[in-house]
């Protein structure tokens, strides 16, 4: 009885309040101990446990905190207990427990006996299946919820990524060029690598990371590494280009064919701002220099930094270079007219400096004056601060609409779903974006996967010394991105995982100052950033994003302080045209929004709403002209606490915000809000009549469209609601095969009739039609 | 026909993944322009993660007593027949109770093929534990054959809140409540009402807000919602009535303060009220003759006399004549003539005492030594620890 739990509760408190005396320092998160004097309460303490085999009543008069019995709802408790009510109730109550049993023993009979009759198995929205639909990824679980979430995603990963670690030759890889095939081929027998594969290997297994591979390396000191050196390690290769790309690169004509053209895009994609007129001709032979030097044995854990030689990361010991002074000295010829520090400083372009402004660690910037300083000496840098990337998995090509059709709509209709994949666009930047926008984003990852072996970057790689161009980072920036979005979150985790906190000196271009002459700033692009301190967060570990955050939004306020004190971004004294100031702390004043609205998404996904709030609102400072959106959102934020009141409050806010503009946007946010406001109030009626109302200025509203068919289905109008959300996926498919829109329409489907396996499978035809290989298939249920 | 139930939680808004890159970057605008085509993002506000697409439910999820259990009820007709006559029947199962959840229990009188039969359910959940949610069709088919079956979805209510009281009884016949209330369900809880419904015998005055500039503010800030497993502590001051704290002998023994109304909001204002039942508590017993205090200072002087006016009332059932004693302390020296009669003192009456003493030693020192002794019975009741007061020297407190 619950009455008799309730002592049974409290005693336990009284026994929790004598550990927490015995063990003083512990703070129980549970346990708000009221304010009681340490001494009072031990005293306290005692008497209750004395005293709790005395009567009930008695325990009433103590200063303990009492569990209370929630009776029932206020409807339901007209008996009022009057002074010996308290008992009865315990009486009743356990007279009632006791009837409870026999008669719920006979339910589950009934129950039983009943079930076998019914036709059971056909019913998936069951209720009796309480809480076993773990899949469901609604966000307004618990945090419990989402803990649980955690483990569930380690297990997904396995599934996807073992076999893609396991089949190293796809056809992928043979459709390679021999270029690119080459230096994996000559890694192969470096006995280091096989080292790697096993950390691969590892890496199968969410939980474990890479570092333990790496760890053995580490250790050794630089001491050591000269002497266990080995020359046979090294691949004088490096130096020379490969036969097929100086072929390429000595022929201009696109032959469009194999994945060595990436080099082609590279050179005349127009967002490529590199840089050095004089040594143009020349960049790309010594960036294949580079991509083949990434093959070099890595067992050295200190790399040589001379300035003289064009790459960094290339020639694993310093007894090498010494050894092989020639081919290196032809290229540093090429960039003899860079050394005149008048046409550096002129090569780099104002739009560069203030794009890839970043103010570097001190450690890092120490790395990196010291090799802008010693301009022929060697620099030794940790190998622990160097970035060294590679693909950790080959290929995540694979379309789920296709494997659907497979099995539910046979052969033959599986043929005719086309979709673009890697193969069938052009090796270059110009087929990635294709990819992209014809949402085939795993086929775009897939692509970017075949770019960055060619830079030398490809499977196996991490772990190896690399050289970093803008495009190579440009290009794990767009793989990342993508497999963020295709919410692959433990792979991008692990690929992420080699460039630490995106602040080693490898990442700066001052660390190539014959690459990228005069340049300066991080090659890492602000996006990637976001990027980078967003992920944690979808993982289960939002703290670490909103240190990562933090530690962004440090940085553009710094950037933002130096431009206002007349310095350059990183704080150098460098002359800037008002107009390029203003233009700077534009960017800047932009970028430290973004940081912004990434704390407070991240704070919202914590639920910490009274944080994100106040987040949110600082966004509005950063972009005035999404007031409106941003305090709508608020109210919203309110709305899914339950606070009403609040979040009427804010909807009136943007209906004065927008009183001063109209326009059709601002008429339809104020009716949308308005339509939440009275879903918030149970409201369903009136809510669909503001939906609606929003169609009637914008018939191709796609939320409205869908929100009141939601309405509709609350009201018990389930074929009406049925009716429209079908209409508006036929009307533009192109827009409304969403995943939210699908999703609300197959479990309509459901609640509708036995036929809804036809009719989720008619969808499927539909999808299979408009989207690309990034759909996802889990809203069809089909599973 | 097909029968399929679906509980109606309220919907959840779709959040995306916003993923952005800058004009410079490799992919341009690609990725903002797929935010911006994506339907779910606010538009002009792509950034933004909380969306305005309402999805529906995914699961069953929690039920919480006091919380209104809805759902949608449908019976399909599947076959290619017409069928007549069909009535559906919801109950609701609970370990105490059954009860009738239908809208009406008219019968359909007859379901085309493809047409089917809506009804949407509401029952505020009033016991904790296993309900069956019963439904049962009862149809004709064309050949006249008569059908019937049932179907049963079983589901768990939980308990959604804890509450914790403790009571403190101050010497003016004032009680002080406080109320830790738990939340220990899987998600935020906005507190919308926490009120504490007074018993007759007392008015109550709630003390979770401070008046600052005429505005009155909570006192637990602008969080206005409850973390799974925060807890608040609510503070009310209760106040004998007038006519019941002049008789003082009614307030004795247990008695029953009120009891505490709950009301929150979840999710899209998914509200659920509960009552706690009556909270009772044990009054201070006084015996037969109470002493209380109406004046006494905070700060004395030390060796100084001070005054005090004790209440004396007499809380049995019968006359008395008090004499009383005045024995001096340690540190209470009290001033006049000990044993001095006070006279006789009827049922819940009460008499007001001015006495004058002094304290010899300094610090916080407690009033004792009275003793009242009723002639009639020859009964003494002594009184001990009456209240506390400050000792300071003389120099200090001049200072």
């Amino acid at each position: 009885s619950s009455a008799k739990d309730a002592k049974s509760t409290s005693g336990d408190d009284d026994s929790r309040d004598i550990v927490q005396q015995k063990t003083q320092e512990e703070i129980l998160f549970h346990e708000e101990t009221i304010d009681l004097g340490g001494d009072e309460f031990e005293s306290e303490g005692n008497e209750t446990v004395s005293e709790d085999s005395n009567n009930f009543v008695d325990k009433l008069n103590e200063q303990m905190m009492e569990s209370v019995i929630i009776s029932d709802s206020p409807n339901n408790s007209e008996d009022d207990t009057g002074e010996l009510g308290c008992l009865q109730e315990i009486v009743d109550q356990m007279e009632a427990k006791d009837n409870q049993k026999t008669q719920a023993e006979a339910h589950k009979e009934e129950f039983l006996s009943n079930e076998s009759e019914t036709e059971h198995e056909e019913t998936p929205k069951d209720i009796s299946e309480i809480g076993t639909d773990d899949q469901a990824s609604l966000k307004e679980d618990s945090i419990q919820e989402a803990v649980k979430e955690e483990p569930k995603l380690g297990n997904n990963v396995p599934v996807e990524t073992k076999p893609n670690n396991v089949d190293e030759n796809t056809p992928e890889d043979q459709m390679l060029s021999p270029s690119t095939t080459k230096p994996s081929s000559e890694a192969e027998p470096i006995p280091v690598c096989t080292i790697f594969s096993q950390a691969n290997n590892a890496n199968s297994q969410p939980q474990l990371f890479l570092p333990d591979g790496f760890e053995p390396q580490m250790v050794k000191s630089p001491s050591f590494s000269s002497i266990i050196e080995t020359p046979v390690k090294y691949n004088p290769q490096v130096v020379q280009p490969s036969p097929s790309l100086s072929k390429f690169f000595g022929d201009p004509v696109n032959t469009n064919t194999l994945a060595s053209d990436f080099f082609d895009s590279f050179t005349t994609s127009n967002f490529i701002s590199v840089s050095n007129p004089n040594a143009s001709s020349s960049v790309p032979e010594q960036m294949s220099s580079l991509s083949n030097g990434g093959d070099g044995s890595s067992s050295n854990p200190t790399f040589p930094v001379q300035n003289g030689r064009p790459e960094a990361g290339g020639p694993p010991s310093s007894l090498e270079i010494t050894q092989s002074p020639k081919p290196f000295s032809q290229i540093q010829a090429v960039f003899a007219g860079s050394d005149d520090p008048f046409a550096t400083a002129l090569n780099m372009s104002e739009l560069d400096r203030r794009n890839d402004a970043w103010i570097p660690s001190e450690e890092t910037r120490n790395v990196l004056i010291s090799v802008a300083t010693q301009q022929y000496s060697t620099v030794f840098i940790d190998k622990e601060n160097l970035t060294m990337p590679g693909l950790k998995f080959d290929n995540i090509q694979g379309d789920a609409v296709k494997d659907l059709m497979l099995r539910f709509l046979g052969e033959q209709a599986a043929v005719k779903r086309q979709v673009l994949n890697a193969n069938s666009v052009e090796q270059s930047f110009v087929g990635l974006k294709q990819l992209i926008s014809s949402k085939n984003w795993r086929a775009a990852v897939d692509l970017c996967g075949r770019l960055l072996t060619a830079h030398g970057q490809g499977y196996k790689k991490s772990g190896l010394p690399a050289s970093h161009t803008t495009d190579s980072l440009q290009l794990w920036f767009v793989r990342l991105a993508l497999l963020v979005k295709l919410d692959l979150f433990h792979n991008a985790e692990m690929e992420f995982e080699p460039f630490g906190n995106l602040d080693q000196p490898d990442l700066y271009y001052e660390y190539y100052p014959n690459v990228y002459p005069g340049r300066k700033g991080s090659m890492v692009p602000f996006s990637m950033r976001i990027l980078h301190a967003e992920l944690p967060q979808y993982l289960g570990n939002p703290q670490e994003s909103l240190d990562r955050l933090h530690s962004m939004k440090i940085i553009c306020a710094k950037i933002l302080e130096n431009l206002e004190q007349g310095l350059a971004e990183d704080g150098s004294m460098t002359n800037i045209t008002q107009e390029n100031r203003q233009a700077s702390v534009q960017l800047w004043r932009s970028r430290l929004g973004r940081v912004m609205y990434s704390m407070a998404n991240c704070l919202l996904m914590m639920k910490d709403y009274v944080l994100a709030v106040d987040a949110y609102h600082s966004v509005i400072k950063y972009y005035p002209q999404q007031e409106p959106q941003l305090l709508s959102g608020i109210g919203r934020i309110f709305l899914q606490i339950g606070d009403i009141k609040t979040a009427e409050k804010y909807f009136q806010n943007v209906e004065k915000v927008t009183h001063k503009l109209d326009g059709l946007q601002s008429q339809i946010m104020v009716l949308m809000n308005r339509a939440f406001l009275h879903l918030g109030q149970n409201n369903f009626a009136e809510a669909h009549r503001f939906f609606t109302e929003v169609l009637k200025i914008d018939s191709s509203n796609a939320v409205a469209n869908n929100n009141a068919a939601v309405c509709l289905l609350y009201l018990g109008k389930l074929k009406d609601s049925l009716r429209q959300l079908e209409g508006m996926v036929q009307q533009d498919p192109q827009h409304y095969l969403h995943e939210s829109v699908l999703f609300n329409l197959t479990t309509m489907y459901e609640l509708e009739s036995s036929r809804s396996m036809q009719k989720k499978q008619a969808l499927l035809e539909a999808v299979a039609v408009k989207e690309g290989d990034s759909f996802n298939t889990q809203c069809l249920k089909l599973g | 026909l097909i029968f399929a139930v679906m509980r109606l939680t309220k919907p959840t808004l779709f959040t995306n993944i916003p993923v952005t890159c800058e004009e410079r970057d490799l992919p341009g605008n690609l990725f903002n322009q797929l935010m911006k085509d994506d339907p779910s993002t606010v538009k002009g506000a792509e950034t933004l993660m909380l969306g305005e697409m309402l999805t529906l439910p995914q699961n069953f999820g929690n039920i919480f007593l006091g919380e209104t259990f809805s759902s949608y009820i449908s019976v399909h007709n599947d076959s290619n027949q017409v069928v007549k006559d069909i009535l559906v029947k919801a109950d609701l199962q609970t370990s105490s109770q059954r009860l009738n959840l239908s809208a009406s229990s008219a019968a359909v009188a007859e379901l085309k093929p493809d047409c089917c039969i809506d009804d949407v359910i509401h029952h505020e959940v009033k016991e904790i534990g296993t309900h069956i949610l019963v439904c049962a069709v009862s149809y004709t088919t064309q050949t006249g054959e008569k059908m019937y079956f049932r179907k049963f979805f079983k589901f768990q209510v939980l308990k959604p809140l804890d509450v914790k009281t403790k009571f403190y009884n101050a010497e003016t016949d004032e009680v002080f409540l406080e109320a830790q209330i738990q939340n220990i369900t899987t998600s935020p809880m906005f507190m919308e009402k926490v009120s504490l419904e007074p018993s007759m015998m007392y008015n109550v005055a709630e003390l979770n807000t401070v008046d600052t500039a005429g505005e009155s503010e909570s006192t637990f800030g602008t969080r206005t919602y409850l973390q799974p497993m925060d807890t608040r502590q609510y503070l009310y001051c209760l106040k004998p009535k007038q006519e019941f704290a002049e008789k003082a002998g009614v307030i004795k023994g247990v008695t029953v303060i009120g009891k505490l109304d709950i009301v929150w909001k979840t999710n899209l204002g998914e509200r659920g009220r509960l009552q706690t039942s009556q909270l009772q508590r044990m009054a201070p017993g006084y015996g037969d003759v109470r002493l209380s205090l109406e004046t006494i200072p905070d700060t004395v002087n030390l060796e100084e006399p001070f005054d005090i006016t004790c209440k004396i009332t007499n809380c049995s059932e019968r006359t008395m004549d008090l004499v009383l004693e005045m024995c001096n302390t340690n540190s209470i020296h009290w001033c006049g003539v000990s044993g001095r009669q006070l006279g006789k003192l009827h049922p819940s009456s009460s008499l007001h005492l001015a006495l004058t003493l002094l304290s010899s030693v300094q610090g916080l020192q407690s009033v004792s030594g009275l003793r009242l002794t009723d002639t009639f019975l020859k009964r003494t009741y002594e009184y001990d620890d009456i209240a506390q007061v400050c000792v300071v020297s003389s120099e200090i407190k001049q200072s």
